[in-house]
């Protein structure tokens, strides 16, 4: 495989690429939604959203079933049109920026229903995680970081997609978009029909990947999971954010534990 | 005396075979790539045929150079087709997408007979033979066949071992998360009708330096491209060549137990009797 990371100019550097981020967090969080409106046809899903994700923070955000959080994914990387409202990305509008544009320059989604490249094997999967130009440059060792977190992929590189297991497809749909060499990473249901032990095992790689200081937002079913690795929280609520805090505050909140965790 | 003619129209299939494989790759790849059934298929074949005839004729460029013309101004027509008509409907259901190629067909058809009228020509070229034993061999078609061949080739490795390559299979594969990958889907999509239409212009332009011709030429071609992308399965080049072997093979055959015109009905029996007992094709591709 060519691998242009080995002759990668001094500016691409990982260090200096997160100094000039650091320039922008001071001024801006790294992603804000800002008063988001959207749907599908005329049924309008989303009513207003704003969040905004940190630096090197891991975001989550609750909500009960068919209550827009996919929805809210989709819009923020531009799959679906936003009606109204605005997606800043590094203090860079990308409202109007095609999910690809908005790919290259970091913002990378592992999608609900993990849509990996299921005709093609674990390897090619990773190296199309790795298509933009900035990625490619660090396929090598991106490549040896997901190998290395996920051993089991290493072992089938070669094999077809669809002879993975479950498990083994979020892992790999996690590690395609880790090749994308992502500034932040928003995740759609992680654990969603994996056995508790794989949750368990996806949730602890996410903590060693904040804290290599990767910025996350993660959409999960399993709250208790969620609020224990995060640092913030969002509660979406009919369309519309409905509380936010810190993880541990909103644990004492007696319409969280009801509705999202049956105590 | 029988083994010699059965040798002999065996032969002469699967030399024309190799040239029907690469016009259904051409189908096939845009097929596979993004839903679409090219209906401007049989008429982007006959452009093929005659960009190299004009060239030909009227540059007296040698037609495996007018070919690279050929080539060329195929792969920008298919991106054009593919950016006026295919493009806005790409995720509508596939009546839109039939009736918008088949729009540009009746186009191309309609352009062609008013501009050059729909009698047959000929492309006034010929390298002799080569005799193998009792087999004739016109070099214009063994130069066909090696030149389908050659493309076959050089398309499964674009295909399987390059990154632009990849991403069309990833494209195919999963349109939304090659988007989300970074891979400008559009452009990919474009690019692959343009490639798809090439193949169709580049075998269109090969069938001119040995039949006749007339812009309604491609028609058959098309109809032959559908049976073997059901032969050869979708997404690999290699099965629409093999497919296309298949069909000429056949097509030498027949002629010699029954009479020429029973050869479509053959086919189309073959074509249904496929989709019936194999439908993900011979290969198995998808």
């Amino acid at each position: 495989m060519t691998r242009r990371g080995e002759t990668k100019p001094v500016t691409d550097s990982p260090v200096r690429e997160n100094r000039e981020q650091d320039t922008d967090n001071r001024l801006h969080p790294w992603l804000a939604v800002s008063d988001l409106t959207t749907g599908y046809a005329d049924v309008q899903i989303l009513w207003g959203v704003s969040l905004t994700l940190e630096k090197g923070k891991l975001t989550t955000l609750l909500g009960s079933n068919g209550v827009g959080k996919t929805t809210l994914l989709r819009a923020v990387m531009g799959l679906l049109r936003p009606w109204a409202g605005r997606v800043t990305f590094l203090g860079r509008d990308l409202t109007r920026n095609s999910p690809h544009s908005r790919a290259k320059l970091g913002m990378v989604l592992v999608p609900e229903g993990r849509q990996l490249f299921t005709e093609m094997t674990v390897l090619e999967n990773l190296e199309l995680g790795a298509f933009s130009k900035r990625a490619h440059a660090h396929y090598r060792e991106n490549l040896e970081k997901v190998f290395a977190m996920f051993p089991r992929l290493a072992e089938r590189r070669h094999q077809k997609v669809s002879s993975l297991s479950g498990g083994e497809q979020q892992m790999l749909a996690v590690s395609r978009g880790l090749m994308a060499q992502p500034k932040i990473l928003l995740i759609d249901e992680l654990s969603l029909g994996l056995s508790p032990i794989m949750a368990l095992n996806l949730f602890e790689s996410l903590t060693r990947l904040k804290e290599a200081g990767l910025t996350m937002l993660l959409v999960e079913q399993n709250v208790a999971m969620a609020l224990a690795v995060s640092d913030y929280a969002y509660v979406l609520a009919h369309g519309k954010i409905w509380l936010h805090g810190d993880p541990r505050q909103l644990l004492k909140n007696d319409d969280i534990r009801q509705t999202y965790l049956g105590l | 005396m029988v083994l010699n003619q059965l040798l002999a129209s065996l032969t002469d299939g699967l030399l024309l075979g190799f040239v029907y494989g690469l016009a259904a790759m051409g189908l096939s790849l845009i097929w596979g790539v993004m839903c679409v059934i090219n209906l401007a298929h049989g008429s982007v074949i006959a452009l093929g045929m005659f960009g190299t005839y004009l060239l030909f004729s009227q540059t007296a460029w040698n037609p495996y150079l007018a070919l690279l013309a050929v080539a060329v101004v195929g792969f920008l027509t298919g991106t054009a087709i593919y950016g006026a008509a295919v493009h806005r409907v790409i995720n509508a259901p596939h009546l839109s997408s039939l009736l918008a190629t088949f729009a540009v067909n009746m186009i191309f058809i309609g352009l062609g007979t008013a501009i050059f009228t729909t009698s047959p020509r000929n492309l006034d070229y010929s390298l002799g033979s080569l005799q193998i034993g009792a087999v004739i061999f016109p070099v214009t078609r063994l130069i066909a066949a090696m030149a389908a061949i050659l493309l076959t080739v050089a398309l499964y490795l674009f295909l399987f071992f390059s990154r632009p390559g990849k991403a069309i299979r990833a494209v195919a594969n999963n349109r939304t998360a090659a988007e989300l990958m970074g891979i400008p889907t559009s452009l990919v999509l474009a690019s692959s009708f343009g490639l798809g239409t090439m193949l169709a212009a580049v075998a269109g332009g090969l069938i001119a330096t040995f039949f006749p011709f007339t812009i309604l030429s491609g028609g058959p071609y098309e109809l032959k491209s559908f049976v073997i992308c059901v032969l050869g399965g979708l997404g690999n080049p290699l099965g629409a060549l093999l497919g296309g072997l298949l069909l000429g093979g056949l097509e030498g055959l027949i002629p010699t137990f029954m009479p020429v015109s029973w050869v479509p009905t053959v086919e189309f029996v073959l074509f249904v009797l496929v989709l019936v007992l194999r439908p993900t094709g011979l290969l198995g591709a998808r």
